[in-house]
């Protein structure tokens, strides 16, 4: 489209440039933005540990010493440093939250594609273990997972939440797949004879990619909230700080009826952060792929159809003096 | 809460939503605060008062009817549904040895002394280690003013034999025949066993119950007196069990109390009222205010409680705050490699910050630990050899870890981790039920220490029942546990629980003591010497025997100590009460701790 605009459009060098601008083509809107500094914040705070100069495990203080004398959030029951906590807190979140989402999307990705694309028995069998996976809710098989572990790392932990979050993302990107089999390149690439998975990956794949990586964005907010859940149970990852963990021996030694603010807000906080950042950031990604959901302020629509109908009205001069110009250059063009 | 409650509302109309989440939010953070601020103890100075508040103060009384009564906790946390003694799980005060308020004890143990106080025996006497001699006191009467009897006393021990699943059934392996001649009671001791000191403790704990109530409960269930319910509480103490609902167990005084003269009086209060909370906040805050006068709950920094001025007070005037009474163990089981070599169990003693357990994980209430099985402290403390103790013993000292494990051929691999003949230290799990939070966070502490030092270990919370059957079955790599609390058989319980190799059980088995499965050949015949020694002196050196065999094979090693019952107070509306510079009672609520609610005075009254 774009090419064909350029070539008929040669002329409006400007307007041309505008509309090439992938961001501005993209659409973006100002939640993405503020979705992204908020992720972004987050990620500098789990990254901030490793050159904040004093360790999580390192006793800096008593039992919840108030927030003062060098310490920004004063200490934790262990007589850690809450900020040195939260950094590596929040570092874990993240891993266990990219892990679990990585697991989760692959699982649901893969079984929903192949039930989407191939139908018939499979859809119903892999369609009918789906549902049963979704009718128990993922909290208690995680609870019950994570109770048999013999022991629980951040590492178990992440696949365990990756295998129990994953079907509703089987079920949508299956609806998506099965969409998707019936347009006609597909017939194409069957006709020019590719094998079913090249086809899955080529052909199919690809035009579900955005919804698969909101999809993506979505299943690591969940599993870092997943862990928080988990963690506060005391059924985290063992010897490792995590916002979960923190909570949980929060609520061990009674922050809240103590006063120790400190040892209970800030997880709070980037345990909100993060998972409203990461939804913001899926549904302004979500109005990029689908243009019906785009919104805007009056003004702005206005601006942009007049912008449109600036454009398409320069486009028809130019097609115009094209035409009635130089027929020869035309010919050549078409040539 | 009401002035809360208010506050809240007016934010709620105010018409910003933004400043309606600001201000719930900060509420949220502080409502505990707020809610302190609220109720009760407007402490003004105690200066003319004693036994008040930590920091001098005492509150100025309450008002109404509830300015008689005692409000206590800690010690009911669900619906009161059985008051038999003998249940599985029977409800406050008739639980076994929680108070004598309603039932009462042979004898009462005084945990800051040792000593063991008369009770409804007005005199023992221990005849070297053969027999015991108890002498009842004179009128005592049940509450339905029948004549209390050496019937009574002979039928509560007898029980043990109509009955054999009750816990009181062990006291028959102690002893071998009970009889009453007029107003005393003799006991012969087994003399297999002479084991003088169980038979003290089970004389010091086992509430007396009336033989006409429990001959009947018996026919009832026939003989299956666990089994047994009932709502009705009936026994010699200055209490009757008035009400008990889902909210509250409320006690009234029995104003013909036969101890009205031993005791120099009637109780204080007119009623003991317990409420029942779902969490230890509610109480916790409850107490703050002055709405609890006393109780039993783990309440951490309770300093912060006297520092904000309100009129909270403990025993101890400073850290420790509490006179300790029990040990949790950190239990190695010696059946693993690496852990069956006794060099490696006392490096890893050496390794444990014993100073951070006591200051985050206890709250700073515990004292110096010791290398010993025996309390440093109270009643044990006569027993202990401390020179001993502190000279062949451990502190901690991450070097002297190491070096102890060096010396013993361990090196460190390229893991990290120390290992000998191919014997690698760890993983090991370190396991305590889920939920116990001081321990969880102690054994969080020990996992570091360790792996700190090169053993790799690492922490798991399994729930309670698991995690018993885990550690009494021997399926577990280390632990922490419990073993007998200060009572008058201790330390030589103590010993018992964690040495003795007298009916081993292989692993997989339940075991009831030496749960680290330690084997040795000698412990045995140093225990029985050590339960027979007739007199102070040969006990201790009895005692120290044991010790210093426990100090050679560090089986388990001490990671803190624990009170043997929280004993706070809220001099909101009583004061005089029990403390280290007005010792009149010990800080306990069972045995000798009933003296102090002849003794402690109302505000304002």
């Amino acid at each position: 489209m774009t090419q064909e605009l350029a070539a008929v459009a040669e002329p409006k060098q400007a307007s041309l440039l505008t509309r090439l601008n992938p961001l501005r083509g993209m659409n973006l809107s100002s939640r993405f933005w503020i979705a992204l500094v908020i992720v972004a914040i987050v990620m500098l705070l789990g990254l901030a540990g490793f050159v904040y100069p004093t360790g999580s495990g390192e006793k800096v203080g008593s039992l919840y010493d108030a927030p003062g004398n060098g310490l920004l959030l004063g200490t934790d029951n262990f007589g850690h440093d809450v900020v040195a906590v939260l950094m590596a807190g929040t570092r874990t979140s993240l891993t266990i939250g990219l892990v679990a989402g990585i697991v989760a999307t692959l699982i649901g990705v893969a079984i929903g594609l192949i039930a989407g694309f191939v139908g018939g028995w499979v859809e119903e069998l892999l369609m009918g273990f789906t549902n049963v996976v979704l009718a128990i809710p993922s909290i208690i098989v995680l609870i019950l997972i994570s109770i048999s572990l013999p022991q629980s790392t951040i590492w178990s932990l992440a696949i365990v939440i990756g295998i129990t979050s994953w079907p509703w993302t089987a079920r949508a990107v299956r609806a998506q797949a099965s969409s998707v089999a019936t347009r006609e390149h597909i017939d194409v690439a069957r006709l020019s004879g590719a094998r079913l998975p090249e086809i899955l990956v080529k052909d199919v794949l690809p035009y579900i990619l955005s919804y698969t990586v909101m999809a993506f964005v979505l299943q690591v907010s969940g599993a870092i909230l997943a862990e928080a859940a988990l963690s506060m149970l005391g059924l985290g990852p063992s010897g490792t700080d995590s916002l979960g963990t923190q909570l949980h021996w929060a609520l061990a030694f009674q922050a809240v009826a103590s006063g120790a603010w400190w040892a209970f807000l800030p997880p709070t906080i980037v345990l909100t952060l993060v998972s409203f950042g990461f939804l913001l950031l899926q549904a302004s990604l979500d109005e990029v792929f689908n243009p019906r959901l785009r919104r805007g302020k009056k003004k702005q629509m206005k601006k942009a159809a007049a912008r449109r109908a600036a454009e398409a009205r320069a486009l028809a001069e130019a097609a115009a003096s094209a035409v009635d110009g130089s027929s020869r250059t035309r010919a050549g063009e078409s040539a | 809460m009401t002035e809360l409650e208010s506050r809240r509302t007016d934010q709620r109309s105010t018409t910003s939503r933004r400043r309606f989440i600001a201000a719930t939010g900060a509420l949220g953070g502080t409502a505990a605060l707020a809610a302190c601020g609220g109720g009760g103890g407007d402490a003004g100075e105690g200066s003319d008062l004693v036994g008040v508040g930590n920091n001098g103060q005492a509150g100025r009384g309450r008002s109404g009817d509830s300015a008689e009564h005692l409000f206590i906790a800690g010690f009911q946390w669900s619906p009161p549904t059985n008051f038999n003694t003998f249940a599985g799980a029977p409800a406050w005060p008739a639980a076994a040895n929680v108070a004598q308020y309603v039932y009462e004890t042979l004898l009462r143990f005084h945990i800051v002394s040792g000593e063991l106080k008369p009770g409804l025996a007005a005199s023992h006497e221990v005849n070297g280690s053969e027999s015991i001699t108890l002498t009842l006191q004179d009128g005592i009467t049940w509450h339905d003013g029948s004549p209390f009897t050496t019937d009574d006393v002979l039928y509560t021990f007898e029980l043990g034999k109509i009955d054999p699943s009750l816990g009181i059934a062990a006291f028959w392996l102690e002893v071998d025949e009970m009889t009453a001649e007029g107003n005393t009671i003799s006991i012969a001791i087994n003399q297999e066993r002479k084991n003088i000191g169980m038979v003290l403790t089970n004389l010091a704990q086992q509430f007396i119950v009336p033989k006409a109530v429990f001959e009947k409960a018996a026919a009832e269930t026939g003989n299956k007196l666990a089994t047994w319910e009932t709502q009705e509480l009936m026994g010699t103490g200055p209490f009757t069990l008035e009400t008990a609902d889902q909210t509250q167990v409320i006690l009234a005084r029995h104003d013909d109390y036969w101890g009205k003269d031993f005791y120099g009086g009637l109780p204080a209060m007119s009623k003991i009222v317990h409420p029942i909370f779902k969490s230890n906040e509610d109480g916790n805050i409850k107490f703050q205010n002055g709405e609890l006068d006393v109780m039993q709950q783990f309440v951490p920094q309770i300093s912060k409680m006297w520092e904000s001025n309100k009129p909270v007070g403990t025993y101890l005037q400073d850290e420790p705050y509490f006179v300790p009474g029990s040990m949790p163990l950190l239990m190695m089981n010696t059946t693993k490699p690496g852990l069956d070599d006794p060099a490696v169990r006392k490096a890893l003693a050496h390794a444990v910050d014993y100073a951070s357990i006591a200051e985050t994980a206890m709250s700073g209430y515990s004292s110096q630990v010791l290398a010993s099985l025996i309390v440093p402290d109270g009643a044990e403390d006569q027993w202990l050899d401390r020179d001993k103790a502190e000279a062949d013993g451990w502190t901690y000292d991450a070097a002297k870890a190491e070096e102890l494990l060096q010396a013993a051929g361990y090196a460190k691999g390229s893991d990290g981790f120390y290992a000998k003949d191919g014997v690698k230290l760890g993983p090991w799990k370190l396991i305590t039920p889920q939920g116990w939070t001081d321990w969880n966070a102690a054994l969080e502490i020990v996992a570091k220490n360790l792996q700190a030092i090169g053993v790799d270990a690492s922490t798991n919370f399994p729930q309670q029942a698991q995690a018993q059957t885990a550690i009494q079955n021997g399926d577990f790599d280390m632990c922490c546990w419990y073993v007998a609390g200060t009572n008058p058989a201790t330390p030589w319980q103590r010993f018992s629980d964690v040495m003795s190799n007298e009916d081993m059980v292989p692993a997989g088995q339940t075991a009831y003591r030496n749960l680290t499965r330690w084997e040795n050949a000698e412990v045995n015949d140093l225990l029985a010497a050590a339960a027979a020694a007739s007199d102070d002196a040969s006990k201790k050196a009895a005692m120290t025997a044991l010790d210093d065999l426990y100090r050679t094979a560090v089986p388990v090693f001490p990671l803190m100590y624990r009170p043997d019952e929280f004993f706070e107070f809220n001099a909101s509306n009583w004061s005089n009460w029990p403390t280290e510079d007005n010792d009149y009672a010990p800080p306990m609520f069972r045995g000798a701790g009933n003296e102090w609610i002849f003794k402690i005075k109302q505000i304002g009254a």
